[in-house]
């Protein structure tokens, strides 16, 4: 096993086991990092809790619901618009959030009283509100508080509310990770199937695992619309608390983060036959291929070939402009979970940029099987890195760039490194053919701005050069560049809009006559 | 509260297949057309990374099966909406199969059929008995 062991984690023989550099030849059989375990006491890690990953990942993008934690208030303050999963409501489960804000006194004579005090000072504050979230915390947690119980009494009191209680505290599981889970297997046992949904459409699917950071959803369904496909539900993006309840209808399952909610689209697969459809909304390459599957699943490939070219035609000259300039730039690719393997090969083929390593905080050996598979010989694959082995492999690597989020972003910046943030994004959406391009523009700039040179200067006793006073793209980036792309007429730099969401709110489609009674195809289930 | 207990606990308990790589012993030139394949496979697609072993044992049988009978041009059953699902990773690995790889136009069909139970193998190898992964084996989602 070609393991990595840090010179800083020498003190921490169990981190060996946690790093891997990928061999000519080897695979999942010979080159896997261990993951999805305990951190080792010692190293720093950079983890969340369960508690966060089932409130900020999964529950809170819902946009239709208050969403309470029961416990102290800076568990919510953690989980708190640090993330941008927009909605189409006027970013309601942005703007709010809400905690029961448990005290030692709480802590000493239970907090039961105080948790329904708050379940219905929220409901009045918000009127127009019906629906609800729960989330446990660690402190509610060991005192035994019972919130179903707590809920059930509401809901009996005011009929027209529905709520949601996650048992997922902070201690529940080694990492983010641990809450996923535990909110995916709720959700299907508490809410799916408790409500029937209005089908509208021949071609029905749950849209799992998208979170509409920057849109990115909104961007996914503008094409299952022009094809005509109705978005039963989306976990969670965007999505409706009561749509979700109705998952159990629809024909597939479309499921594209897998790290944070293939669970849900396992059992739902199981429980009520909807097939699991794993797919890429990253990449020309691979979100051309996930919309023509999901085209010949219902027998309408052509609407996703007429999307595809469209889309190709008006963008691949502006992918093509940033990857001429992008060739060979050095690339840690260091997110949280599911985009060390949606972005690893896609990056490198349709970017140029070279993937050094890959790592993840709470991903899961299946995603480093993905992961590694999709780099190239001679990647660094790290599983729960701690703040010192990644300073370390910044050191080593050298990279041009580093993907990753908040707080390894601030360390590699202090190193002058440039870091894009891979969780919220810098300027997305990044999904779809224009995010791509968007997701290229901003890679672009990352490696090439002035500002990383202008960074590294002391102008408190530093000689600043009065001879170059500007620096243009000519120069930064195009000097060694060949002529014919230079002086390509095709080739461009994006062109598109600030903020493409906003057009895409306002955009009406086509109807797509439903086939007569009996004419569609029958399948068994 | 609607908990499920699973009917298929056998199957999740599943037994190993391959001890080693089924790859290995194969001449030099299956060993280079499964290596192609399977490098497609791994760069371009997920379906093979389900995240229990025995999802993957039925993915792989799904989805490879499937694209067999498309590469010889026989065909396919999609009865039901799981059948329909593994065709259309099917439909989608038999193009490009025939557009990267030009010298799978000229396999006889029996060829094809042995090549095709090769990669299986092999995937089942990768990705399954032979995958370093301790979660491929638990029970439950």
């Amino acid at each position: 096993m070609p393991y990595h062991e840090f010179e800083c984690s020498k003190v921490i023989p169990e981190r060996k086991k946690h790093a891997v550099i990928k061999g000519p030849g080897d695979n999942a059989t010979k080159a896997l990092p261990l993951g999805y375990l305990n951190t080792i006491p010692g190293s720093i890690s950079e983890r969340g809790c369960a508690y966060c990953g089932a409130k900020h990942v999964i529950g809170t993008p819902m946009k239709d619901v208050i969403h309470i934690s029961h416990g102290p208030v800076g568990c919510t303050y953690d989980t708190w618009q640090t993330k941008r999963y927009i909605s189409d409501n006027d970013n309601f489960q942005l703007k709010y959030t809400f905690a029961t804000d448990v005290k030692e006194k709480h802590i000493v004579f239970g907090a039961e009283k105080l948790l329904k005090q708050n379940i219905k000072e929220a409901f009045k504050a918000f009127p127009e509100i019906k629906r609800m979230t729960i989330y446990q915390t660690c402190a509610t947690a060991l005192i035994g508080d019972d919130i179903e119980a707590i809920a059930q009494e509401v809901m009996d009191e005011l009929p027209e509310v529905d709520i949601f209680v996650c048992n997922s505290p902070g201690f529940a599981g080694p990492s983010q990770s641990g809450g996923h889970h535990k909110i995916n297997i709720a959700w299907i046992n508490q809410k799916v199937g408790t409500l029937e949904p209005e089908i509208t459409s021949d071609y029905v699917i749950n849209y799992v695992g998208e979170y509409n950071i920057q849109g990115d959803q909104e961007v996914m369904q503008d094409f299952f619309k022009r094809m005509g496909i109705q978005v039963l539900s989306t976990f969670t993006g965007n999505g409706k608390y009561d749509d979700l309840r109705c998952m159990h209808r629809a024909h597939l399952n479309v499921l594209e983060c897998a790290r944070s909610a293939e669970y849900i689209c396992d059992e739902l697969r199981e429980r009520y036959g909807i097939p699991r459809l794993d797919i890429d909304g990253f990449g020309f390459k691979a979100l051309g291929d996930s919309l023509r599957k999901i085209g010949l699943f219902f027998g309408i490939e052509d609407r996703a070939e007429a999307i595809i070219a469209e889309e190709t035609a008006r963008w691949q000259p502006e992918l093509d402009w940033y990857k001429a300039r992008l060739q060979g730039k050095k690339v840690c690719l260091w997110p949280g979970g599911s985009k060390l393997w949606h972005w690893a090969n896609a990056i490198q083929e349709e970017m140029g940029v070279k993937v050094v390593s890959v790592y993840t905080k709470f991903g899961h050996q299946g995603d480093m099987e993905k992961g590694v598979a999709r780099c190239g010989e001679g990647a660094l694959a790290i599983d729960d890195p701690n703040e010192l082995e990644g300073l370390e492999a910044l050191e080593m690597l050298k990279p041009d760039v580093i993907f990753t989020g908040k707080r390894p972003g601030e360390m590699a910046k202090k190193v002058n490194v440039p870091y894009l943030n891979a969780h919220a994004y810098h300027n997305g959406p990044y999904k779809g053919f224009e995010g791509w391009v968007r997701f290229a523009r901003d890679i672009y700039n990352a490696v090439y701005s002035p500002i990383h040179k202008l960074s590294l200067i002391d102008i408190s006793k530093d000689e600043i050069s009065t001879e170059q006073r500007f620096q243009t793209r000519r120069m930064l980036s195009d000097t060694n560049l060949p002529g014919d792309v230079t002086d390509s007429t095709e080739l461009r730099e994006y062109t598109g809009t600030y903020d493409p969401i906003a057009d895409l709110r306002k955009k009406t489609y086509p109807g797509f006559p439903r086939a007569e009674a009996g004419a569609v195809e029958v399948i068994a289930e | 509260m609607a908990t499920h207990t699973p009917k298929n606990m056998a199957e999740r308990k599943y037994q190993k297949i391959y001890a080693s790589d089924p790859l290995a012993e194969a001449n030099p030139d299956m060993q280079e057309k499964v290596g192609q394949l399977e490098k497609y496979i791994m760069k371009n697609c997920l379906w093979q990374f389900n995240s229990r072993g025995w999802d993957r044992r039925k993915q792989n049988a799904g989805i490879l099966g499937k694209t067999t009978l498309l590469l010889c041009d026989e065909p396919v059953d999609v009865s039901t909406r799981q059948e329909k699902c593994y065709w259309v990773d099917a439909v989608c690995l038999d193009r490009a199969y025939r557009e990267r790889f030009s010298w799978i136009k000229a396999l006889a069909k029996d060829d094809i059929k042995a090549l095709m139970k090769l990669l299986h193998a092999r995937m089942d190898w990768l990705t399954i008995d032979g995958s370093l992964n301790v979660e491929l084996t638990v029970v439950n989602y």
